[in-house]
């Protein structure tokens, strides 16, 4: 979960690229009107379903569970399921995850988390994306960490970049161990 | 927000139970809204209103009861109100799931729902 731009459909490609010769892994995309993140995680030949929500601004159970029904989970281990982007409506949906990860990029400004504090009491994991821009938008990731630790303390937050890599071998290995 | 689903699904849920029951119309339906779970008490009384017209609950009193938020530390036992997090830019205090005692993650145990408590009618 995250919001519009904020980078869930490349981290999870790049989760993909690392975890899909290990096990299966499949991909659910939540996009209100195109196919463009379901296409390009396709390409890695992995099962991805688009769930358009059209004028929906978040998934629900019921639309999960009628995406599980168009793949064979035989063969999968892990789904990613990526929610519309959107930091408010999808914290009041659980959608039967085993974990809930919310990612904030620094592209959003210094104040994305206070501004949505459900979002963020609802999570598993925090990931702090595109740090590589931190410096040229004047944005702190330390405090961007702060205060989802004020809200909820023993959280982890892992500060990414998908440009230069950083972070992602962290973000893979706390994955696996939610 | 989603407060018009919320409130129709509060309409279909009493309107269920008047099937089962010989009502002529309904006076009152109580709701208890926990602090926690982001339910606009006003935006629901507006839909309210607006999708009760022309059914037995037209007119009816939606009486909303609300529920604090009650955490508990699974470190040190505390149980009660969530730490507040007040300078926070915020037009109200945010909960934080910060343990007020030892400042561990508490887990939230009441004041997440949004439950129907209470329907009076007459029959």
């Amino acid at each position: 979960m995250g919001a519009i731009g904020s980078g869930k459909t490349t981290l999870i490609g790049r989760l993909v690229e690392r975890l899909k010769d290990r096990f299966g892994v499949a991909v659910f995309n939540g996009d209100a009107t195109t196919s463009t993140d379901a296409d390009l995680i396709a390409r890695q030949n992995v099962p991805v379903v688009q769930i358009a929500t059209v004028n929906g601004c978040h998934l629900d159970a019921n639309l999960v569970g009628k995406a599980l029904r168009k793949i064979d989970l035989e063969k999968l281990k892990l789904i990613f399921i990526e929610n519309i982007g959107n930091l408010i409506c999808p914290a009041e949906f659980p959608l039967g995850s085993k974990a809930r990860i919310v990612v904030v990029s620094v592209t959003e400004g210094q104040y994305m988390v206070r501004k949505h504090p459900h979002m963020f009491l609802g999570a598993d994991l925090v990931i702090v994306n595109k740090v590589d821009l931190a410096a040229a938008m004047e944005v702190s990731v330390e405090d961007l960490a702060a205060d989802v630790h004020k809200l909820k303390p023993d959280i982890k937050v892992i500060p990414t970049s998908c440009k230069n890599g950083i972070g992602l071998d962290e973000l893979t290995t706390s994955l696996l161990a939610v | 927000m989603h407060e018009l689903s919320i409130a129709s699904s509060v309409v279909d849920r009493v309107l269920e139970f008047l099937d089962s029951h010989e009502v002529k119309k309904v006076i009152t339906v109580r709701l208890a809204i926990g602090e926690l779970s982001n339910v606009e008490a006003e935006q629901l009384r507006f839909c309210y209103t607006a999708i009760t017209q022309e059914t037995a609950l037209e007119n009816s009193t939606l009486e909303i009861e609300n529920v604090p938020a009650v955490v508990e530390c699974p470190s040190c036992s505390y149980r009660g109100r969530p730490k507040y997090w007040a300078d926070a830019l915020s037009a109200a205090p945010i909960p934080t799931f910060e343990c007020p005692d030892c400042k561990g993650t508490v887990e939230p145990v009441e004041g997440n729902d949004c439950a129907i408590k209470a329907i009076q009618f007459i029959t």
